[in-house]
């Protein structure tokens, strides 16, 4: 499967603009609008996809560029392979610093207006953000769907597991899962009789296998009851093996690398430990894969039914007073990311999607002047709240090699504990202290300017303190609160002139409730183990949250949602079901935004399940 | 080669413990020599590769502390030894101290970047511990699931135990 070479012609934005054509209008190529646009072309419908990106990284040269940048990096953070490009800008994450009491700092991307300092970041190249995810997906368990029903915690959602089951099929083959049924039958979690998934599950790392050793067949009590730990194997959205018995014995075709022939790259995980930022061979999913089949797709008299227009981003919703229903996007097309020369065109279509992710889909929709008959665009931000412990293992674990993660301890992501704290799941990062601590560079400078090692010294050194690291990232659920939000300001604006994100969220204490138990959890783990506790946090940490005498330094965790809440009428929520706008019939916003909560399941497997759901639906209305 | 560039691997193998043949494959070694050249100047690079060939020889129990007392304890060589130390094991050169700066002068390359995409590759770090840099020199699939392989490095005169006891945890891909 490669892009056709059409593909990567540059559109002329005039004729985009006065094309009369198209049957829908998508902002945003990552995978929520891919999976979208490749339903509709199947359909024979006109699909215009708008990315404020460049879109060089379509090409291979293009995305070999990424991964150079990345090599070039001196701090490789998880947004170092994408060039700066103030016209369609990103958040950083190492450009943060901690805000005094009512403090606002807008020297960064997303507007930091507290209390608590956000390092989430999203991608905005094509691609979007899995361009950098770290692939994980599983599952939401059946019980995230009702927790204010079970636990008097957060939000129902207006469906039940058994109504998106079929769709996280669909979601689970699109993106190409690795796992096996026996592996994620855990906590309740069922699956059709039959059922595989389209590769076999990636191999627990040893460095999984070292902690499983020590944890495996004890347990915890937490408020009476007992939860048994093991390390269990993460879905992954990464080539593995294909399951020959996937599809009723029809087997799994992976997609590799979309622009080099697959048997060179990309057909499997090679283990290059480097899912976030980038894998260097496209053997972990990004929404391309799914474009690429879209933009193969031609209409009757031959012409590509998909077109892509880089370098274009979306800046206001125009609604049509009478219908109310949207009758045009306006976009900035620009013509060079170094320079904020742009000329503004007017885009129609029948149905509009806005795909651009949680916090940008609720910009756009905020700078229109379109808050919702709900008000409540822009609010319920959610994120995964991370809490990150760190140790060194008594014995060699090879950390460092591996995926990005290949297992965890999932056993506490659902309980009657959570009528009181939140419930997590621990996933064991390969790459060591890395996310918390820098490591290994950062162990490299301690060995050779603190403790004066050079010489084999400082070889067994670094064996002794890297070779050992283990790094438990606890990731926390985190319940919608309307205060939690985005907002604009006219003060507060990008190159464009388009208005910059502002962000303001408190971590609600159910979080940390589960933070504090989540850091004794974890004690406990390094106590089985005989695992030194190096984990330390920073009062002057950007994001340091003190909590009943204690302080945690919480970081994002990428997996944002809630700004278009979905729900059961149009004063609840900003859309239904199918992510349809209540306000605007032929206006859908789609992505994590929609999420009414996100429990412990990385969003992404979620969010792709909901559109398969929404791209059905606009089909229907178009018919 | 050189005399030059041969003193400068001499004081690499001592400075690392990889081998002649390690830094060489690297493909990087008169490139790094060119990085201290431009960065410290090529002064106190000269400076640097007589100290070491000043050194008493290999097998004089001596040398070890003179390689601490002219070379790393040195206020002038020290530093710099150091970033070549960070440069050779990953890649990066790293902003000399400002001590340093405030001492013998701002040096206008003296910032910290990764010399080239390949240094970050070639970085000597992942080949210590037995991985690989992050993004690169893939391993294959499911090699993560096996111990790793930690290439034994040559055992010093005073701590020849050192080695075999902290390998013994280590086995060998199967």
């Amino acid at each position: 499967m490669l892009f056709p070479s059409e593909s990567a012609l540059r559109v002329d934005p005039q004729a985009v603009a006065g094309s009369r054509d198209y049957d829908i209008v998508i902002v945003g190529s990552g995978i929520s609008g891919a999976i979208i646009a490749k339903q509709a072309a199947e359909a024979g419908k006109r699909v215009l996809v708008l990315e404020a990106g460049t879109g060089a990284n379509r090409s291979l040269v293009g995305y070999d560029d990424l991964l150079t940048t990345f090599y070039s990096a001196a701090a490789k953070d998880n947004q170092s392979p994408f060039p700066v490009n103030a016209n369609a800008a990103m958040p950083r994450s190492p450009q943060l610093r901690k805000l005094q009491a009512g403090e606002t700092d807008s020297s960064t991307y997303i507007v930091q207006s507290g209390p608590y300092v956000s390092d989430t970041t999203y991608t905005r190249i094509f691609g979007g953000t899995t361009m950098h995810w770290e692939a994980k997906t599983p599952r939401m368990l059946r019980s995230d769907f009702k927790s204010r029903t079970n636990y008097g915690q957060g939000l129902d959602w207006p469906l039940s597991f058994e109504e998106v089951e079929e769709d996280y099929r669909l979601a689970e083959q699109e993106i190409g899962v690795s796992a096996n049924v026996e592996d994620q039958s855990y906590l309740g979690q069922t699956f059709p009789d039959g059922y595989v998934f389209p590769m076999r599950g990636l191999p627990l790392s040893y460095l999984d296998q070292q902690v499983n050793n020590g944890i495996d067949g004890t347990s915890v009590d937490l408020y009476g009851r007992i939860y048994p730990l093991k390390v269990r194997p993460y879905p992954q959205g990464r080539n593995g093996i294909p399951n020959p018995a996937y599809d009723g014995g029809r087997g799994y075709r992976p997609v590799g690398a979309v622009n080099t022939h697959q048997v060179e790259e990309g057909g499997r995980c090679q283990g290059n430990t480097n899912c976030v930022p980038l894998c260097p061979v496209q053997a972990r999913y990004h929404s391309g894969k799914t474009l690429a089949k879209a933009f193969r797709m031609n209409g009757k008299s031959g012409q590509p039914l998909v077109e892509l227009l880089p370098q274009a981003v979306a800046s206001k919703v125009v609604i049509d007073p009478d219908s109310g229903k949207v009758s045009a996007l306006e976009v900035k097309v620009y013509e060079d990311p170094r320079s904020p020369v742009y000329e503004t065109i007017t885009v129609r279509g029948k149905v509009f999607v806005l795909a651009a992710g949680a916090i940008e889909t609720a910009r756009l929709m905020l700078s229109s002047g379109l808050r919702s008959t709900s008000g409540l665009v822009g609010r319920n931000l959610m994120d995964h709240a991370y809490l990150l412990n760190w140790a060194l293992m008594p014995q060699i674990c090879g950390t460092m090699r591996g995926t990005s993660s290949t297992g965890g301890i999932v056993d506490l992501r659902d309980g009657p504990f959570r009528e009181k704290q939140a419930a997590f799941a621990i996933d064991i990062h390969n790459d060591g202290w890395g996310w918390a601590t820098g490591a290994p560079t950062s162990d490299l400078l301690e060995l050779v300017d603190d403790r004066n090692l050079h010489g084999r010294e400082l070889r067994q050194g670094l064996i002794d303190r890297v070779s050992r690291q283990l790094l438990l990232a606890v990731m926390l659920e985190v319940m919608p609160v309307e205060s939690n939000r985005i907002t604009l300001d006219p003060q507060f604006t990008d190159a464009l002139g388009n208005m910059r994100p502002i962000l303001s969220f408190t971590v609600p204490e159910y979080t940390m409730r589960g933070a504090a138990y989540a850091r004794q959890f974890s004690r406990t783990v390094f106590a089985r183990l005989g695992a030194q506790d190096h984990t330390s946090y920073d009062r002057s940490d950007f994001g340091y949250v003190a909590y009943e005498g204690q302080g945690y330094a919480i970081r994002g965790g990428n997996h944002l949602a809630g700004t278009h809440i979905m729900g059961t009428t149009k004063t609840n929520s900003v859309v239904n079901k199918n992510q349809r706008s209540w306000d605007h019939e032929n206006l859908y916003l789609v992505g994590g935004g929609s999420m009414p909560t996100i429990g412990t399941a990385n969003v992404t497997l979620t969010l792709a399940a909901m559109c398969f759901r929404s791209g059905r639906d606009i089909l229907n209305y178009l018919h | 080669m050189s005399d030059r560039i041969e003193t400068f691997l001499g004081l690499s193998v001592e400075l690392t413990a990889f081998s002649r043949f390690d830094l060489l494959a690297t493909g990087l070694a008169e490139r790094y020599l060119g990085t201290l050249d431009k960065v410290v100047g090529g002064d106190t690079t000269n400076t640097l590769l007589a100290a070491f060939a000043a050194l008493p020889p290999p097998g004089d129990g001596t040398r070890a502390r003179a390689l601490r007392a002219t070379i790393l304890g040195s206020e002038l060589l020290g530093d710099v030894a150091r970033s070549l130390i960070k440069l050779w094991y990953s890649g990066t050169w790293f902003e000399l101290p400002y001590a340093w700066t405030q001492r013998f002068g701002a040096k206008p390359a003296d910032a910290t970047f990764v010399v080239s995409p390949d240094a970050y590759v070639e970085g000597l770090l992942w080949k210590a511990i037995g991985a690989h840099p992050a993004g690169a020199k893939a391993p294959g699939y499911g090699s993560w699931a096996y111990p790793p392989k930690i290439p034994a490095f040559p055992a010093s005169d005073t701590k020849a135990d050192a080695v075999s006891v902290h390998l013994q945890n280590v086995g060998i891909m199967s």
